[in-house]
């Protein structure tokens, strides 16, 4: 992968094997503090139908899906502006559809955060997308180094899937 | 205005970098139509430097051998033809043609396509049929003719179409492009699904501004500097981006993908507030229906 992250220092929260595997394979230190590059990856929410969903449990989908990426985007944002440098936002998570209420609700929320805020941090240099989709394996890990490097300067405010039913 | 300076605006990594290896491709044949200039020029180019043969097809035989010989000067073979791709029995000889010259075709990028400012009222129904065709039929008989010679060869592929980002909003001033650009949009969902048993691999790139030579933002006589700033990204797309995004899709990097459309825009289908200039019908526009020439 050509040293697509070559020197850049990635933050992943949350856990996917493939995209700390494609980043360290592009070039990517992973690092805890400081950071280049921000991940969350939020895992699919159990399906349930909606009446049967407690309060708690779509507020634990709501903040995992929706609230703790924008806060954490927010405060990585402000980091990149401190220290007067861009970077690159990238939020992982299921489609929109294909589980519960609560995901359907996180994700379309997500998307449309997604759009706003690569428009609103774009002369701050820092870019924001999603990947929305089913699928786990080399593919969203490429996909996602390929989205956090700059050979996807051009690329922001975009929400994509991988797979036919994502 | 100029991009203020405080502004950080990222460009991509230099041509001769590309994000894949030199033999990516290599063994394999891509058909590019509308490849001898602009943006189906920085597809063909793209593959090529992943190690691919190009099939180039243009309107203009002239075009496609101008475009081939810059493709020819990064080391593969190439061949230009010409082709109305609004055509079958032109399309299916085309793949022929090329299929005799540099073996069968793996890939392809459908790009063929026009584009330029003008009221609706103002569209003729030969101007309406020329942009409208090229880039719906043209796409579809160029994709079908491939899909057919892949399944029978029993050999999965890629597709990757040129798609734009007014898809979503419209294009005032632009009527028969919005139409065209949204249905190849919409048919490469499903020439997805439908070909996913096949192994054949269809997307496409939702391309933003990325002015060239052929293109109207690129012949302004203002040039494009003053176009910076109106992109939320600070910048026009550079058109190597587009052509390394497009290409990547079609690369076993990315094998799982399929049935995407990828917005490549620096931002700008998406600008929007709450306070807007006023709005100024395409007919009333004083530089034009795209409110500049």
């Amino acid at each position: 992968m050509n040293g697509w992250l070559a020197g850049k220092r990635a933050k992943i929260e949350g856990d996917s094997p493939a995209i700390a595997k494609a980043f360290e394979a592009a070039g990517a230190t992973l690092a805890e503090g400081e950071a280049d590059i921000w991940v969350h990856v939020a895992p699919p929410p159990e399906i349930k139908p909606a009446h049967e969903l407690t309060h708690a449990e779509w507020r634990a989908s709501m903040d995992v899906g929706l609230d703790r990426r924008f806060l954490g985007a927010r405060d990585f944002a402000a980091a990149c502006c401190a220290h007067g440098r861009g970077g690159a936002i990238l939020f992982i998570g299921a489609p929109e559809q294909r589980f519960g209420a609560d995901q359907a609700a996180a994700a379309g929320a997500l998307g449309n955060l997604t759009k706003t805020l690569g428009v609103e941090w774009a002369r701050d240099g820092i870019r924001v997308n999603s990947i929305l989709t089913h699928e786990t394996g080399e593919t969203l890990g490429r996909l996602a180094a390929y989205l956090a490097s700059d050979y996807a300067a051009y690329v922001t405010g975009a929400v994509m899937g991988i797979a036919l039913d994502d | 205005m100029p991009v203020p300076a405080h502004h950080i605006v990222v460009l991509p990594p230099p041509f001769d970098a590309p994000p894949y290896p030199a033999d990516i491709f290599a063994g394999q044949v891509v058909l590019v139509t509308g490849g001898g200039s602009g943006m189906g020029l920085a597809m063909a180019k793209a593959f090529a430097q992943g190690g691919a043969s190009v099939a180039v097809v243009g309107r203009s035989i002239e075009r496609a051998a101008e475009g081939a010989a810059q493709i020819a000067a990064l080391g593969v073979r190439t061949h230009a033809m010409s082709c109305d791709v609004r055509l079958p029995e032109a399309v299916a000889a085309a793949f022929d043609e090329a299929e005799a010259a540099l073996g069968p075709i793996d890939l392809l990028a459908n790009n063929a396509g026009a584009n330029f400012p003008v009221l609706a009222e103002d569209i003729s129904p030969n101007a309406w049929n020329a942009v409208t065709r090229i880039a719906i039929d043209g796409t579809f008989l160029c994709s079908t003719e491939y899909a057919r010679r892949r399944i029978a060869a029993g050999k999965g592929g890629a597709i990757v179409n040129n798609s734009a980002q007014y898809i979503w909003t419209g294009f005032p001033g632009d009527a028969h492009s919005a139409a065209a650009k949204t249905a190849q949009a919409t048919m490469t969902r499903k020439m997805a699904a439908d070909w996913a048993p096949h192994g054949i691999r269809v997307n496409a790139i939702a391309a933003g501004f990325f002015p060239h030579e052929g293109s109207v933002s690129g012949r302004r006589e203002e040039g494009t500097e003053p176009l910076q700033n109106m992109i939320p990204a600070g910048r026009t797309g550079s058109i190597r981006e587009f052509g390394w995004l497009s290409a990547m899709t079609c690369t076993p990097l990315f094998g799982a993908m399929t049935g995407q459309v990828i917005v490549q825009d620096g931002g700008e289908s998406l600008r929007r507030s709450l306070i807007m200039p006023d709005y100024v019908p395409p007919r009333e526009r004083a530089d034009g229906p795209w409110g500049w020439k």
